[in-house]
Formats: C-alpha cells, structure tokens, sequence
C-alpha cells in the first residue's frame, strides 16, 4: 500500500465513525437489499447509532426505537448519481457561481474540484431529500486537454462532511463535441492521453525528466502518475463506438484503471467492454442521436450492456447533471426498465453498482447489518412518477424534508388568503 | 404584384352592427396572416376503427372504465360502453390499455434543431435568425427540415400535434407553425391546416443577454419593453394606414355617385408599402396571430400582461413560465396559458425559483397549465412530464388526478393553440387524434401502442409497417445491429 492510499484509508476509516442518533425500526415494509434477488416483504430495518443493525422478517423491535409503519412500503438503499457537478455549481449561468470548469491557466489534468465544493450548496441539499446519498462531482474541463482533472466523492446524506474522498478518478474527455481544445481532431485527444501516461510512467522512481521531451507540467504529471501505475481510475467521456474501443485498447495496453462515461454507442462493444472488465456510467434515457457521436444510440443501451457483463451505473444529463442529480435518476433508472433491463438491475446502477465501481462497497449500496443507514421510504415504486419519498433517513437520522423548494411552495400555497403580500408568510 | 396583395387581403372581418344597420357595404378591415406556404397536409390511408374496452382519459376531466370509442372518416364518431360494432370497422382490443386524446407539444424547435445536430454548426442550426432582436419578419416554417427524427420520436411518445417554435434570442423571434406528426415529404405536408400562426417573443434574460453582449440593444429588461412598445406602436399605425387605404377605396367602389373630384385620383392612389415585419405583429393586434412568450420571472411576465393590455392583443401562453405559481391568479384573469416543466430550476436566476408543484398551483386557480417539451427527449415523454408534476401537487394537499392532469398535455395546450374545439379531447366530433396505451399514460413504463392522427393509424408499436424512420437514420452503420 503506498503512503497516499494508507492516508487515504485512514482518513476513510475517521469519516465512516458510527454517528450517535437514535434507535430507528422501520417495520412491515417491503425491502430491496440488493443482496438478494427479491425483495423482502413484510420485513424490519432497524437502525442504529446511523447504521444498519438488522433487516429481516420478524427482527425484534428494541423498546425505546422510533418505529416508522412500513404498511407494505418500499425501503431502498438511498441512491448513488455516479456523473453530477453537485457543490460545484449553483447557478449555471453565472461564472462567479461555478467552478466545475477551468479553461484557461494553468491547471491540466491537476485540476481538482476538491477546494470548491461547497458543502451549503442548495443543489446538494435538494438532492438529498430527494433520496441521494453519494454522488461523484465531476471536473467539466480544465487547460490542459483532453483531461477535465480530478473528480471527488460526495456524500450527501451527511451534512457536515460532504466531501468523503477527493480525487477519486482523473476525467478525460474524448470525442467530437470535446476534440476542439485539444486542436481539433479526437486522435489528437488519443494521441495526448497516451503520452500523458507514458510521460507519467517515465517519471516514475526518476528524479530526471528532460523538460524539452515533455509535453507535461509537473503538477499534472504528479496527478497523472497514479494513473499510469493503475492506483486511480481514468473516467473516458466518450460516446463513439471507436472511442470506446480506443479505451479498452488503453486499458490493455497500459494497464490503466478505465472506467467509461457517456457510453451512449457502447452497447455496440459490450462484450469488450465486459471482457476487459471496464464499467460503464450511463444516462439511459439517451435513445437520440443529439450530436454524430451518438448516432448508435439506443433506448435498450443499458439493458444490452448489462446483459454482455458489463457493470452498469447511471448518470442524468442536461441541468438535471447539477440540479435534479437525486430526482432525475428515477426517471432514467425507469424509462431503462421500460426498455429491457429488470427492475432489480435498474436499482442497482443507481446503488450497489457504484459502490463497486467507486470502491466503496464497504459502507454502502446494500441494506445489510454493519451498513451505513442511508436509507429510503417509498409510498409506491421508486421509478414510478407518481410515486413520492415519504422519509429519507440519512446516517440513521431522518431528513427533514423541507427545502428552499418546499418553502417557495407553501408561500404561494392555493387558498392561502392572507391580507399581507407572500414576503410576510415565513415558516416556523 | 397589387393584385396579388389585394387579393391576400381578401379576407373579411366582421363588421360592426352598426355598419350594417344603416345598409352599408362592409367595408374591409386588412389582413396580414396570409400564408405564402400553405399547407399540403392529406391524412394517411384510414379505415373506420372501433376501440373497445379501454380505460379512457378523455382530456377534459373524465375517466371511463370499460370505454369503446369509434373513429369514423377521421373523427371521433361515438364514446361509451359496449357500443354496437358496425360491419367493416376494424375493432382494436384495448382491455387494459388506456386511451387518450394525441397529446400537444406546445413547444418544440423540431426541424431547425435537427438531429443529429451540431451546435456550432451555423449551415444545420435554423432555430432563430440572429441578425436583428426583432426578426418578426420571418417565419420558422421556411427552415424546417422535415427529416428530423424528432418529429417520429415525438409521434412515437403519442404526440400528434405540436408547434415549431422559433428561439428566444430576438425580442421578437417571428412566426412560428403549427404541425401534424405524420412524417411528411416536405414541412407543408405537415402542416395542420387552418391552424393560427404563432409570434414568438421573449422577454428577460435571453434577450438582453445575447444582444448585450454583443453591445447592441437591448442590454437591459426595460430595454427590451421599451424595444416591444416601441414595435407595438409602429405595427399600430401600419394596421391604422391599411385600414384607412382600405376604407377609402371601399367607399369609392361601393357608390359610383360620391365620386367627385380627386375621387378617382384617391381611388388610384397607391397602397401603402407593405412591410413583412409590421405584418405580423399587424396580425398579432387584430387577433389572427397568437402570441407565444417565452418568459420565466413573475415579474417579467406580470410586465407582459400589462403590454398586452396597453396594445390590445392577448397573449396565448407564457412559455418556461417557471415563476407562474406567483401569479396565477392574474393569468387565470387573462386567460393565458403558462407552459412550463415539472422540475426545471435553478440553472439561471430567472429559474431558481422553481417549484414541481409550478403546473398544480397554475391548475388549482383555474389557469391554464400546459406541460411542454422544448427538446426531442422530453417531447417524447409529455405524460412523465405531466405525471411528476400531478404527483408534486397531490404531495402538496392538492386533489389531483390522472383525469385532471392529462388535460394539460391535451385539451390546455389545444386551448394555447387556438385548436381547442378539434383536437386535445375526445368528443364526438373532434379530430381522431387518439393514442392507445400500453398501461397507465402516467406510468414510466407505459407506451404509446397505437397513435391515431385524424383517425389513421400513424404508428403501430406491433407493426413495422406503421413504424416511420426518418431519412437521416436510415443506412448508418452505427445503427446496425449484429445479424
């Protein structure tokens, strides 16, 4: 284990401490583990000190436990969005507002959204009550293309320490909407990406690089060294089938950690995909070709890589990406259901398959004893729009549901008859 | 060419009682709607169609268990339970399917934003003219490239009508069209035939934004009333002048006795010049052209009612209303519609304010709510659009139901079109628009089995026969599957 992955094992270790709340039962409910096949029905899920103590049928309620009546609900891990911008953005059309991307300065493949996020984003808390525990904020773009820089680890359930792991994965960008600033050309993003590495492989147990026979600054060298030693995924944005098999190519000749995202032609390499073991992170509802790297596009796209092997985990597009990075992966993960992937399969892109892909499996993605207790409440299916969250229970606490949302909401409430303008309607 | 422009203004408007009382000859009021594109729109090949025993949603407030309905020579001929079934109509079992009326997009950049398109890529972007904030002069239905896949994708997802609209970059953005989803050779075959022309316009952020960084006006929200009252008042005068020429040379024509001198000089003089720009927004004040504004803020949008009010035109429908939960009482008032998304918010200031429960509140005082699209992905899946927004509100105390919520992918956004009395809602007699669903419309898993346009099957979720695919998909390698 180097030093950086032991110091970054340990600060896990401090992050994932047990969190004092109450003793929380929620009974009779229909729960989707995600360590069995089929849901439990008429089951318990009782919580701890923030963690999953038990699930079963007839589990002992502890006297002194909360006790929240499933009557046939839905319990499901809170869900995991594996490609949003959440703490990075609050309002997108204005720059001092966003920091997800650099485009010029000096800042290539080490540049590391990790000093912007912002814990107090509305965004973030809007996506946790509606349902998200951990998300991957993404870097847009940085100087030194075709890398966007280092993505970090969200966790959103739990308020005070959002930030669980920066630097989770280095982010390229590979394709034709992307291939102006690395010159024009996608073989030039390959091209670079490629030399990248070998300048960062060169560098390894060298003090001595020749400055005129390197692309490379130090400090995105330095960032890109995991990468070529195979300790850090490289997160390929690309869409196009011979993208995509650019990036297995990658994958087996250098030996690096890929992971694709965008993946809108992958169906076509699917088998590949599952050969070389590369995941892949998706927004399933992508069934148009938008731009010519999309023309393969596919509604079945998730269903098809699922069924070659391939790890699947879902994103959502558009102003979704920041803003509705919770709410929209239900829309997604269903209209994938309504195409050819089970149910089951669905929910596990947006839980325990990206525990696996970002490793953190450990802690979260199923409901099982030992397990942090992001949990939630359905009245009805989860993908269902008609459906609605009745409680989010994150670090074994539940959430309050209010948000700024719930607030416009009851100011401008129908009936609401008072003589005063809305500015004078505060909640309590 | 004057008898060509004298013949555009053929068309009448009703005259005052006043005017006829004393026995005189109408005299001619102008019209600036003519449509040098007109439509070329012929249903697709039908037979008569009886479906039975579907749970149906009629768009206006009814669910009916159980419910047959026939479409007969492209119209809704009957609705109700174990209708008689005539011979040589085709029966359709819809036991556990549902029926609609086609839903309305009321908001779609099909055929200018064409798939698969390239942002910066000026020769295949048509959705505005980007020479000038008032571009009122063109109109988008000479842009459309009929091939876009769009249209199929929206007509798969149950759409049967929608409108083109232009962007929201100009002030004034031109006209927009009113389409048939039948994908037809050119953008005439699609066009709905007698449907109004639409002006689009935009107010807040957009506008400003583009000129103004462009160091043109306007730079500024007062810039950009200032810029539409100033339009309003010259389109004012220009409607004034021509029913003034009009008059005139009417009076001349009806009595050959008052001919006096300089009479025949009057008879002769010249029209006015015509002026393309001016034409529209003519239209717009004597009601042949309806307005669609693209607007987010409660504040922008209560300063657009007040304009409308100032000039004497309605405005059909607030487009992006994100902010129209504040007000929905003054639209209700106004009778104007607010097109909005169920979840849209926070990507600039004029959208951080919105709510899901935007539609449901608009609902609830008895305004118009209309779920739109605005991108081919969500064009194809209005009922998820205008479920989340049903269930937003259901969560807020309100007593929503999928009969309710329907109407505002159906029967409202016909209402915004002017359309309200042939499509958006079964009845007999209106247009057998009409979409077979596999389950529950407000279900993420249903799906559009049939969809009828003007009572011929258009699409057939069984029948590759009834399956369109566009040119521009068809033959791409990338879209082969392995044999």
């Amino acid at each position: 284990m180097s030093p950086r992955v032991a110091m970054a094992a340990a600060v896990l270790a401090m992050a994932s401490l047990p969190v004092l709340g109450e003793t929380i039962a929620i009974v009779d409910a229909t729960v989707h583990t995600m360590t069995q096949e089929q849901p439990l029905r008429n089951a318990t899920v009782l919580v701890r000190d923030g963690r999953i103590e038990g699930v079963g049928a007839n589990l002992p309620v502890p006297s002194g436990a909360r006790v929240i009546e499933g009557r046939g609900r839905i319990v499901t891990p809170a869900f995991m969005n594996s490609a949003t911008q959440l703490g990075l953005t609050e309002v997108s059309s204005i720059s001092a507002a966003s920091d997800a991307t650099v485009s010029s300065g000096q800042l290539g493949a080490a540049f590391d959204v990790r000093y912007a996020l912002n814990p107090r984003s509305l965004a973030i808390r809007q996506a946790r009550v509606d349902g998200l525990s951990r998300a991957i904020a993404y870097p847009g773009g940085s100087a030194g293309a075709p890398f966007a820089g280092l993505g970090a680890l969200l966790h959103v359930a739990r308020d005070e320490a959002v930030v669980e792991q920066p630097g989770i994965a280095m982010f390229a960008q590979v394709g034709g909407e992307t291939s102006t600033a690395a010159g024009g050309s996608r073989s030039a993003q390959w091209q670079l990406i490629r030399n990248a590495l070998e300048e960062a492989r060169l560098q390894r147990g060298s003090a001595r690089s020749s400055p005129r026979d390197s692309f490379l600054a130090r400090i995105d060298l330095a960032a890109l060294k995991p990468v070529a030693e195979g300790m850090l995924p490289l997160v390929v944005d690309a869409d196009r089938e011979s993208d995509i098999r650019q990036a297995i190519a990658l994958a087996r000749d250098r030996k690096v950690r890929i992971i694709v995202k965008g993946g809108v032609e992958a169906w076509r390499a699917a088998a590949d995909l599952a050969a070389a073991n590369i995941p892949v992170v998706l927004d399933p509802s992508i069934n148009l070709p938008l731009y010519f790297d999309h023309l393969g596009a596919r509604a079945d796209n998730a269903a098809l890589l699922h069924a070659a092997g391939v790890l699947i985990a879902f994103e959502v597009s558009s102003i979704h990406t920041t803003f509705n990075a919770g709410f929209a992966l239900r829309d997604v993960a269903g209209l994938a259901v309504a195409n050819g992937l089970a149910h089951r399969d669905a929910l596990a892109a947006i839980t325990v398959n990206p525990a696996r892909i970002w490793k953190i499996e450990d802690r979260y993605g199923v409901i099982a004893a030992g397990r942090e207790a992001d949990l939630l409440v359905w009245d009805g299916d989860p993908f269902e729009p008609m459906s609605s969250l009745v409680a989010v229970l994150a670090q074994g606490r539940e959430v309050d549901l209010t948000t700024r949302q719930i607030l416009l909401r009851d100011r401008y409430l129908p009936g609401e008859k008072e003589q005063l303008p809305p500015a004078y309607r505060r909640s309590e | 060419m004057r008898l060509v422009w004298l013949a555009v203004l053929a068309a009448l408007a009703a005259q005052s009682a006043e005017t006829r009382d004393q026995g005189r000859t109408p005299s001619p009021v102008a019209s600036f709607a003519a449509d040098p594109l007109p439509s070329t729109y012929r249903p697709l090949p039908r037979e008569d169609v009886l479906i039975v025993d579907a749970t149906l949603l009629d768009g206006v407030g009814a669910k009916l268990a159980d419910a047959d309905i026939l479409l007969r020579d492209g119209k809704i001929a009957n609705i109700g339970t174990n209708l008689a079934r005539p011979d040589g109509v085709k029966v359709v079992e819809a036991a556990g399917r549902w029926v609609t009326p086609g839903l309305i997009d009321v908001h779609t950049h099909n055929g200018t934003f064409t798939l698969p398109l390239v942002f910066e890529d000026p020769p295949t972007w048509d959705v505005s003219e980007m020479s000038s904030p008032n571009v009122a002069e063109t109109s988008v239905d000479h842009a459309i490239n009929a091939r876009d896949p769009g249209f199929i994708l929206a007509l798969q997802g149950g759409v049967t009508t929608l409108q083109v609209l232009p962007g929201s970059a100009p002030v004034f953005g031109g006209r927009s069209v009113v389409l048939k989803t039948i994908p037809g050779r050119t953008v005439q075959d699609m066009k709905f035939p007698g449907a109004q022309q639409g002006l689009k316009m935009a107010c807040g952020e957009n506008p400003k934004g583009n000129w103004g960084s462009k160091g043109q006006a306007p730079t500024s929200r007062q810039g950009e009333v200032a810029m539409m009252r100033a339009a309003w008042l010259g389109a004012r005068e220009y409607m004034r002048t021509w029913n003034h020429y009009l008059a005139e040379n009417h009076e001349d024509a009806r009595d050959p006795r008052e001919r006096g001198p300089g009479g025949r000089e009057r008879r002769d003089r010249p029209p006015p010049a015509r002026d393309l720009q001016l034409d529209t927004l003519a239209a717009v004040l004597n009601g042949e052209v309806r307005v669609h504004l693209h607007c987010y803020s409660s504040d922008d949008i209560a300063v657009m009612l007040a304009i409308a009010d100032e000039f004497g035109f309605r405005i059909a429908a607030i487009h992006h209303a994100v902010e129209a939960y504040k007000i929905a009482d003054r639209l209700a008032a106004a009778n104007v519609c607010a097109a909005v998304w169920p979840e849209w918010w926070g990507f600039k200031m004029e959208a951080f304010d919105g709510i899901k429960e935007n539609a449901a509140f608009v609902d609830a005082a008895g305004a118009c709510a209309v779920m739109h699209s605005d991108s081919p992905f969500i064009g194809q899946h209005l009922a998820l659009e205008a479920a989340k927004a049903v269930a937003a509100g259901r969560r807020a105390g309100l007593d929503l139901g999928r009969e309710r919520g329907i109407a505002w992918i159906t029967s409202n956004p016909a209402r915004a079109l002017g359309l309200e009395d042939r499509i958006g809602r079964l009845a007999p007699g209106y247009n057998a628009d009409v979409v077979v669903w596999s389950g529950d419309p407000f279900s993420i898993y249903s799906k559009a089995d049939q969809v009828y346009v003007d009572g011929a099957l258009a699409f057939d979720r069984a029948d590759p026969k009834r399956q369109p695919e566009s040119d521009l998909l068809l033959g791409h390698p990338a879209r082969e599957t392995r044999k």
